[in-house]
């Protein structure tokens, strides 16, 4: 055969076929690079609504107009119908509950008022009401910073980003009022121009910054819990980050464990108050939901808080994330079905077995607890020395510091049922220790007997045993709700 | 029957031309090497589930994995292409990929996307293949001897319709999903001009 160029040349048509042929394979190899790039550019706003909100917008109304499936099941966080054997969604007065815990927190605003919260929906309304933020008017200041609004609006990425961060956590809790009107919502967890996942709230960026860990490398299933480590984390208030400024910050540097945050707060003499009662330097757990969480079986599965506590639920053709957030107990078809396919009945008893035992075991070192503080502040009315304390006062910090870890985490009895009653006996084991030292310590100060217990049946004899003015806290905090949040809300 | 270098000798182009005829051929190669990289050919030899939502009209199957309980253990491979060996694996795959690539590419897909009948029984082997001794184990044979008697006689999907992609999957079915689709082929400094030219936000 003689070659191509030959042919052509003696052909002249059949370069033009060469020529067609060639120019129709190239215009469809071109068309499909087309409708490839065409198609991965659609998916960039298949999944995306186009929505025009602005990248700080607080108010959830406006997210809701473009998103209100997941708007309307957010509004159920205002439901406070729901109950399960020990939350639900119902504010619960712990004091009355356990009225151990107004002596466990004497002399710190925790034992003049302390209610499971609500949902997100109530944020606002539940932080102005409770008495620990105090009765701000005129010329009276709160007894809280700013810092403490940190969590409970979705104002906070606006005004961190007008003051600063140290800026907005600067001053005390009632200059901020005016400024924060909009319950946890929407621009807390999402970006509003992709809607995925992200963090808003500088102290968690912070932790992982001195952790040396890439928020920015972490996965979608894990923002899923990032998003709410957030806030349902332990964390304390730094006073020497700014001058004058008490800075949110994440005690996670030595780990998550309690007995790792107690050794980072013992290597820095952090103190949250001096126990009105025995004079320990006290520490306050939070609420260490994230931390709790790690340690669990779920955790170590690779569950999300998402996955129970926000679960896949569709209506008529659609599915989406119920943004009702809330106990899974709820909603257990839901939630834990998802992977347990057994009774319902059966999947709950086994919650509330957990639960069982571990409030049981919580409720013997709150009592062990009471005693150790009244018996340290016989030993004080006797006449020890301080360096004759030291050690007892160190044993009870430790001791209610664990007790706090594991009851200030609701859910934790469930999320890590093992690590928590782990906590709880260590906290029995230093407080029984603590006991003895002090009856040492009583024995050879001439007091022998049995040191006894006030009446503490009731929250009202707690408080009065502490020498709480409870009727004046609730009448000032009844004048600020009718005076000056109405001004507040004007604004 | 042309040999080698006959047909070589065939289409080669005489000396002038063959800087030119280089050069068209290295557009076509390179035109080729676009549509690889652009459609992200290489991801399709292997397992990765986010390979599968290339396509973004499979963001509902992805969205419904992603929430069940299978999400944990199984990928999209593990159930949609034969195990039992290597060469049917890649087999299926390729003639599953090719069928659905054209489908995507014509704009041919269907609002609801059903499986068909070659995967169904595709899907049907891997249960077994995971759940085998579930089905098998002497102890749940006596509980619910239905299992075992149905074994390789009726589907599992039958009955467990909802495992796990549950039983809505327009493609309409999930407008919110955070799903790992790929990201805009647009580059980034072209966006940027678009956002300041045009006031978009994406």
């Amino acid at each position: 055969m003689k070659p191509i160029s030959e042919i052509i040349r003696q052909k002249p048509w059949l370069g033009w076929v060469f020529f067609l042929i060639t120019m129709v394979v190239v215009f469809f190899l071109g068309l499909l690079a087309s409708s490839i790039v065409e198609r991965r550019a659609e998916a960039v706003f298949a999944y995306t609504p186009a929505v025009d909100i602005d990248s700080l917008e607080p108010d959830n109304a406006v997210w809701g107009k473009y998103f209100p499936r997941e708007y309307h099941s957010y509004l159920q966080t205002a439901d406070t119908v729901f109950r399960s054997r020990y939350g639900g969604s119902a504010s619960i007065d712990m004091l009355k509950y356990a009225p151990e815990l107004v002596i466990l927190w004497a002399g710190y605003s925790f034992s003049k008022d302390y209610n499971q919260g609500r949902g997100h929906y109530h944020a606002i309304t539940d932080i102005r009401a409770t008495l620990r933020t105090g009765a701000p008017a005129g010329n009276v200041k709160s007894p809280s910073p700013n810092t403490c609004w940190t969590c409970k609006s979705s104002d906070v990425p606006r005004l961190i980003s007008e003051k600063g961060i140290a800026g907005f956590y600067a001053g005390t809790w009632e200059t901020l009022g005016p400024e924060v009107t909009h319950p946890i919502g929407c621009v807390d967890c999402h970006d509003p121009s992709t809607m995925n996942l992200h963090i808003s709230r500088p102290a968690l960026l912070e932790a992982f910054q001195r952790q040396g860990k890439d928020i920015g490398a972490v996965s979608l299933q894990e923002m899923r819990s990032l998003v709410c480590a957030q806030c349902h984390v332990e964390y304390y208030f730094n006073k020497h980050v700014a001058e004058g400024v008490q800075y949110l910050t994440f005690p996670w540097d030595k780990g998550f464990t309690a007995d790792s945050i107690e050794a980072y707060y013992d290597a820095m003499d952090f103190v949250d108050w001096e126990h009105a009662i025995s004079k320990a330097p006290m520490l306050k757990a939070q609420h260490p939901d994230y931390e709790l969480y790690l340690s669990g079986t779920h955790a170590k599965r690779g569950i999300s808080c998402a996955d129970c506590h926000m679960p896949y639920i569709s209506e008529g053709g659609q599915k989406f994330t119920s943004h009702h957030i809330g106990s899974p107990l709820r909603n257990v078809s839901s939630s834990c079905q998802v992977c347990h396919r057994e009774e319902t009945d059966k999947l709950v008893a086994d919650v509330y077995e957990r639960q069982d035992k571990i409030a049981s075991i919580r409720h013997q070192l709150e009592k062990l607890l009471v005693r150790a503080h009244v018996e340290a502040k016989a030993a004080w009315d006797a006449g020890a020395r301080k360096e004759q304390m030291q050690e007892i006062l160190q044993l009870i910090r430790h001791a209610q510091w664990r007790w706090d870890f594991a009851a200030a985490s609701h859910g934790a009895s469930f999320h890590a049922p093992l690590e928590v009653s782990r906590i709880i006996s260590t906290g029995i084991e230093k407080a029984q220790e603590a006991r003895i030292k002090l009856s040492r310590l009583l024995a050879s100060l001439g007091r022998n007997a049995e040191i006894p217990l006030p009446d503490i049946s009731s929250k009202e004899k707690a408080q009065i045993y502490i020498g709480l003015d409870m009727k004046t806290l609730r009448e000032e905090k009844a004048q600020f709700l009718q005076q000056v949040v109405p001004e507040w809300e004007k604004k | 029957m042309v040999s080698t270098s006959g047909f070589l000798k065939v289409v080669k182009p005489p000396p002038q031309w063959k800087v030119p005829v280089l050069l068209l051929l290295a557009v076509l190669a390179g035109l080729f090497l676009f549509l690889v990289h652009i459609s992200r050919a290489p991801s399709y030899l292997g397992d990765d589930p986010k390979t599968c939502v290339n396509c973004h009209i499979m963001a509902p199957q992805y969205a419904t994995w992603q929430h069940s309980s299978h999400r944990e253990n199984a990928t999209c491979n593990d159930c949609h292409v034969p195990h039992n060996n290597i060469l049917n694996k890649y087999y299926f795959k390729a003639k599953d990929g090719l069928r659905h690539a054209t489908v995507f590419t014509l704009r041919a897909e269907p609002q609801v996307i059903f499986i068909r009948e070659a995967g169904k029984n595709v899907v049907w082997k891997n249960c077994i293949r995971c759940h085998g001794p579930l089905v098998t184990n002497p102890k749940l044979q006596a509980m619910r001897p239905l299992h075992i008697n149905s074994l390789g006689t009726r589907n599992c999907t039958e009955c467990h319709r909802h495992t796990p992609h549950g039983t809505v999957n327009s493609l309409a079915s999930v407008p919110n999903a955070r799903v790992p689709l790929p990201s805009s082929p647009v580059p980034a400094w072209l966006r940027n001009i678009m956002r300041t030219n045009t006031g978009a936000t994406q």
